[in-house]
């Protein structure tokens, strides 16, 4: 009995330690929305089955809260291993704070990234890898236009013709409206910074004055949807374009997954594609702009080798393929990727639609520069002043101007 | 003068008015009880639309169909069951704790004389001033060394010692009379006797509306968990509902429902409570 | 009395206060323990931090400024170059401070009478139990869900504009997109929301008036009115004090309705103290800024707190 009941204690011994030594490595990634965003669930799989015994565990932190959560954890000491940049700030401001681990990168091809990399660079020093790069395209209801008998939007159209196309597929008995704008100043003046030369931290702003008019211009003759009741309602534009009633939309790329999944889900049964943004007079055709998202290590991290196998793995070809398997653009450009991307299912078949996946030129939504958070500010609370109608434009564009420069006195 | 008090005395003896006044606060309250619901009704008709129907234009107040499949979505879509239960029991512990402990110390501070109590207490005040997001940090960065982050006692503690509580029972025990314990002191009760069975009983009232704030208030604390709670184990209900609104798109139909269904314990334990707010103290032999 | 039983009194007397005084902290320990370690001493961390420049990591990389924080948020040398005009009508700190009290001096008084009218009307009255739990409902419900559900209720076609234009009155704004109105949905949204949290303290305020009271006034013949200026209110007076600090207090740290129902926008009309703060704190990583800020919002707190308090010490000595 006694003899038994040891054997019996040894074997459960055994059975305890089999899973303790044969313990997957974790890396801990916090990062934003982690059990909705297709292509976070599509890196992990392949990273995982590309590296048996390692495991990628995510924390999730809710996106509209994620620069004061992540700053509390990292002030706080926090050791997890991978930290996602949302918006280029966030790095800018780790960095700084000494919370960035810098990255070797001596022996890391970042020629796919054609050039977008040097945002994540402090001195000459990477300290971050992009792995999604998405960019501005306009979106278009196929089914609209073929019932209004007009011809598609095409990849090379300039700001005018679009305004005029958007008049001409309005109309207002059967509630179609031409164009939509969300609220964002990305939507509607960003443009601006498409020509790669101004940025909207240059300290001048005349340049979004053009883009201020077209806009109010439309929606004075009601070809777009009011600011006010955009605002007003929390309207989301995923779900405006997916009602079906508007021709044509100019959004990031990253709408094109969502689409996607309305398509098979049901909420929306209709034909769309999409083209490259509108350029104006004296612009490439094809010229956007875009925002990064990459990775960093944390510099309290006690995993810093094996983290940097995934962050360089999730920036490079392979993590590259993952995320555009579900819809997402990656930074890393190539035929390939591009390739990847058309055959998503779902994706729409035409060549403009294809073609529309190779921007010409992507300059950044926000530059790195100094005191641009600042500057942030300022400029969203002049748009919201001149897109509600307070001020006019040409005001707003002062007030912007002026409030800048004060910011540098 | 007189006309004055005659007129009043016909108003008040004459029925008739009298059911008029009645009815005018029927009226009355019944408008009010509707601009009070009419966002709820907004609500229950949106947790039952499809996603894109919620803000569709002409609005409709009776969704085309009703899908009732959103109620079993969310426990689906998150994990419900564990924030209920990890926001039932933080909302718990720190009801208890509150209660006690700052009964307590609302008892010094109302009716004893020591030295330091007016600094003290504006030392509590003055906390309560001070927004929640200048002093995050420093705190977050000394509950971190305690071991506390990402643990549901984090709330416990952050929530339990507040200096509201205090503050509210303080004012519920000055409105006490002071012959009151003065006279209990002379029957030679100790102040520990005097608050066990002469300012409890008398502030059932206050008490039950102490419980009701300090549930609500942790029932419904977002800033606080979203900042010191981490794993989806740890998760509460209002930081789970935050899970529907995304990056790029937001499932407000869902954020309806689940909001529907985390209002229900809430308001379970203020229907309990209330009756407390009928039996009040001025039935309990006090002299005034 | 000689000098000797004069010692002897004052010695009991001290030994009697000091037992009071060992009494009372006893039952303030449970309670002070937790709060001074949990809040006390990071507020007073907070306040230090005020005299310091530190845009976060290291601790080591604090800097002891003095009061540059201060001279920045209220941008003194502009002010000295350009008027006072400048601080309230450009400076961040100026324009947060004129919405922010703009929106307590309306919300406080506004919310106060709604509360004592419906606590009131409710405290004897039959099917209280139903209207009670209605008032109350918008306290309990979750902030996202209620301030997504007024967004709505607000817009340009919206119901609440619809009441409006049916009473004959021209109105066809969005609220939370103009600028006059932004703030006004704000204090629409606080009012509705919180009037049912304090009608449950005025209610509860209202049974420990003792019945004799509101009898003798009866007999002595004096009216509902005077009965409610001459008995009820006075003896509401700690709740009331209790709520207005508490009210004036909530609303200067007012941040949840904003930040979710207009950002502060459109413009900066209804840019908040704790919108700033969080905004200096968390998107542009100036702790040291953003203490400052809470410093002048605790002072202006605390003076108000301070006026409050010693008119309650005035009405208890009566």
């Amino acid at each position: 009995m006694k003899k038994m009941l040891s054997v019996l204690l040894a074997a459960m011994l055994v059975l305890l330690a089999i899973p303790a030594m044969a313990e997957d490595q974790v890396i801990t990634v916090v990062t934003w929305d982690a059990t909705t965003t297709p292509y976070l669930a599509a890196q992990k799989e392949a990273f995982e089955a590309a590296n048996p015994g390692v495991k990628i565990e995510y924390v999730d932190v809710a996106s509209q809260d994620y620069a004061v959560k992540t700053t509390t954890m990292l002030e706080g000491g926090d050791k997890s291993d991978v930290y996602m940049i949302k918006e280029i700030d966030n790095l800018i401001n780790w960095q700084a704070q000494g919370f960035a681990a810098p990255l070797d990168t001596a022996d890391y091809d970042m020629s796919g990234f054609v050039g977008t990399e040097a945002n994540y660079a402090v001195d000459g020093v990477q300290y971050a890898i992009p792995f999604r790069s998405d960019f501005w395209v306009l979106f278009y209801n196929k089914d609209l236009f073929d019932a209004a008998g007009v011809e598609y939007p095409t990849n090379d159209m300039t700001w005018d013709q679009y305004a005029e196309l958007a008049k001409k597929m309005t109309n207002a008995e059967k509630q179609i409206y031409g164009t939509h704008y969300h609220t964002w100043l990305s939507a509607v003046a960003n443009w601006a910074v498409c020509d790669g030369v101004n940025t909207l931290a240059d300290k001048e702003y005349s340049d979004l004055l053009y883009f201020y008019k077209l806009y109010q211009d439309l929606e004075d003759s009601g070809a777009c949807m009011s600011f006010a009741d955009l605002k007003a309602a929390g309207l989301h534009y995923s779900g405006a374009f997916a009602n079906g009633n508007i021709a044509m939309m100019p959004m990031g790329y990253w709408y094109v997954s969502t689409l996607i999944g309305y398509n098979k889900d049901g909420t929306c049964n209709f034909n769309w594609g999409i083209t490259a943004v509108p350029h104006l007079e004296g612009v490439p055709a094809g010229s956007s702009f875009g925002n990064l998202t990459g990775a960093m290590i944390n510099a309290k991290s006690e995993n810093k080798d094996l983290a940097w196998k995934y962050v360089a793995w999730l920036g490079g070809p392979e993590g590259a393929k993952a995320t555009a398997s579900v819809g997402a653009r990656p930074a890393w450009v190539s035929e390939d990727v591009a390739g990847a991307m058309a055959s998503v299912e779902g994706f729409p078949a035409d060549e403009t639609s294809k073609g529309a996946l190779l921007p010409s030129g992507v300059a950044m939504e926000w530059p790195v520069a100094e005191k641009v958070a600042d500057i942030k500010t300022i400029v969203n609370e002049e748009h919201s002043m001149i897109m509600a109608r307070e001020i006019t434009p040409e005001e707003g564009i002062e007030e912007m101007n002026e409030r800048v420069a004060e910011l540098f006195e | 003068m007189e006309t004055a008090i005659h007129s009043r005395q016909i108003r008040q003896d004459n029925p008739v008015l009298r059911k008029i006044g009645r009815v005018i606060i029927w009226i009355l309250l019944i408008a009010l009880a509707v601009f009070t619901l009419i966002p709820f009704v907004w609500m229950i008709s949106s947790s039952l639309k499809l996603d894109r129907e919620v803000f569709a234009f002409p609005m409709r107040w009776i969704p085309e169909t009703f899908h009732w499949e959103n109620y079993s979505l969310i426990w689906q879509k998150v994990p419900l069951v564990t924030y209920f239960k990890n926001t039932a029991f933080i909302a718990i512990v720190v009801t208890i704790l509150q209660t006690l402990t700052s009964s307590f110390a609302a008892y010094a501070f109302a009716k004893l004389n020591f030295r330091g109590r007016d600094v003290l207490f504006l030392c509590y005040i003055g906390t309560i001033a001070v927004p929640w997001q200048a002093y995050m940090l420093p705190q977050f960065i000394m509950m971190r060394s305690m071991g506390l982050y990402d643990t549901l006692w984090a709330m416990v503690v952050l929530q339990a010692f507040s200096a509201f509580g205090v503050f509210l029972m303080r004012q519920f025990y000055r409105s006490i009379p002071t012959e009151l314990c003065e006279a209990a002191r002379l029957d030679g009760l100790s102040e520990y006797g005097i608050w066990a069975r002469i300012m409890l009983p008398l502030s059932k009232a206050a008490i039950a509306t102490l419980v009701i704030f300090t549930f609500v208030n942790t029932w419904n604390d977002y800033m606080g968990p979203m900042i010191y709670l981490t794993r989806d184990v740890n998760k509460t209900v209002q930081v789970g509902l935050r899970r529907f609104i995304q990056e790029n798109s937001s499932d407000y139909h869902l954020i309806m429902a689940a909001s529907l269904c985390s209002l229900l314990p809430v308001s379970i334990v203020f229907l309990c409570l209330q009756r407390y707010f009928i039996e009040g103290i001025a039935t309990s032999g006090l002299k005034g | 009395m000689s000098q000797a039983e004069v010692k002897k009194v004052r010695r009991k007397m001290g030994k009697l206060e000091r037992k009071n005084t060992l009494v009372a902290y006893s039952f303030l320990a449970p309670n002070f323990i937790g709060f001074a370690v949990f809040t006390l001493v990071p507020v007073i961390c907070a306040i230090l931090l005020s005299l310091f420049e530190w845009n976060g990591g290291d601790i080591s990389k604090m800097k002891y400024v003095g009061l540059d924080n201060y001279a920045t948020i209220f941008a003194t040398k502009k002010v000295a170059e350009k008027g006072i005009e400048y601080f309230f009508n450009r400076a961040d700190l100026g324009i947060a401070l004129k919405n922010t009290v703009y929106y307590t001096i309306v919300t406080v008084p506004l919310t106060i009478a709604c509360a004592l009218a419906l606590a009131l009307l409710l405290n004897k009255i039959k099917g209280a139990v139903f209207f009670r739990t209605v008032f109350f409902f918008p306290y309990v419900s979750s902030m996202v869900a209620i301030c997504v559900c007024w967004s709505f209720m607000l817009m340009k076609n919206g119901p609440v504009n619809q009441i409006i234009m049916a009473l004959g009155i021209d109105f066809n704004k969005g609220w939370t997109a103009d600028s006059t109105m932004a703030i006004w949905a704000i204090i629409l949204v606080s009012v509705w929301r919180n009037m049912g949290y304090y009608m449950v303290l005025y209610l509860a305020a209202l049974q420990g008036i003792p019945r004799e009271l509101m009898e003798a006034a009866t007999v002595d013949g004096a009216g509902k009115w005077k009965q409610f200026l001459h008995v009820t209110l006075p003896q509401l007076k700690p709740t009331t004090f209790f709520v207005s600090v508490m009210m004036v207090i909530s609303c200067f740290k007012i941040y949840d309705v904003v930040a979710i129902m207009t950002e502060g926008g459109p413009g900066r009309s209804t840019k908040m103290l704790v919108t700033y703060i969080y905004d200096e704190a968390f998107v542009k990583i100036r702790y040291g800024q953003a203490s400052a800020i809470s410093m002048v919002l605790l002072v202006i707190v605390l003076l108000v707190t301070i006026i409050q308090f010693s008119s309650e010490k005035k009405f208890s000595n009566d």
